[in-house]
């Protein structure tokens, strides 16, 4: 049985980190400008705290984004069929991107 | 699934606000920097982040062009490489994004039930301590 083709949990979990790593950074400096408005001492946020993410919940991003992929190629195909066209191209992904954006 | 969304008709106000974020992909060749990019404190901590975001990035576009390409062949299909490149970016972005979302509303629960938390706390110390005396009462059984 063919093994299905899908993303690396490791790649998507750098991604994640990236993208806490930045939010974080926005976090702390929101705080920082707000105790300094207040006059409150060092910030105590619970909120500065890391995220993490365990391996099933990599597994389940790593699927998520797998399907928006395929379901993206899957409807542009169908219509590029209706057009009997054996290519996809940029006008058959335009038509479906918005239900899609919409859907996901 | 896919058929059914399909056949579903699709309203003006969507129809736009999907047009416009798709616009906005297609045109844009490097959405993902613009979007993680937030203001970094040194220049070279910022060029070290655009490094490391553009060396993610091309290693999802690897791993969406299998994606892609084993779809199309399912579907007996050829897919260009814009196309692809397209939907890497925007699936990129979704995993920068959505996640976002996703951790804001999972914190938040998450505070919620931990300021919950002190009165379960409390009736479990409770409940603990009743038992507790019950298994001493039932062991000190008097001697006959």
């Amino acid at each position: 049985m063919e093994k299905e083709i899908t993303f690396d949990p490791d790649l998507i979990h750098e991604i994640f980190k990236l993208a806490w790593k930045r939010k974080a950074a926005e976090r702390g400096k929101n705080e920082l400008s707000e105790n300094m408005e207040s006059e409150v001492g060092a910030s105590s946020s619970k909120r500065s705290r890391p995220t993490f993410a365990n391996a099933n919940a990599l597994k389940l991003s790593a699927e998520l984004l797998r399907s928006f992929v395929a379901e993206a190629i899957q409807r542009a195909a169908t219509i590029a069929e209706a057009e009997g066209s054996t290519k996809i191209e940029a006008t058959h992904l335009e038509r479906i991107l918005p239900q899609l954006l919409l859907d996901f | 699934m896919t058929q059914r969304r399909f056949d579903r008709p699709l309203s003006r106000a969507s129809f736009a606000i999907g047009t416009e974020l798709a616009n906005a992909t297609m045109l844009n060749n490097s959405p993902t920097m613009e979007d993680l990019d937030g203001g970094m404190a040194s220049e070279v901590e910022r060029e070290e982040e655009e490094s490391v975001t553009h060396l993610l990035r091309d290693r999802f576009r690897l791993c969406t062009i299998s994606i892609a390409e084993a779809e199309a062949k399912q579907c007996g299909m050829e897919v260009s490489q814009p196309i692809i490149t397209c939907i890497s970016d925007l699936a990129f972005k979704f995993a920068a994004h959505r996640n976002d979302h996703l951790t804001t509303l999972l914190r938040s629960f998450c505070n919620d039930l931990k300021a919950r938390e002190p009165n379960l706390e409390r009736k479990r110390k409770k409940n603990s301590r009743k038992e507790g005396r019950v298994a001493q009462g039932l062991l000190r059984t008097p001697d006959t």
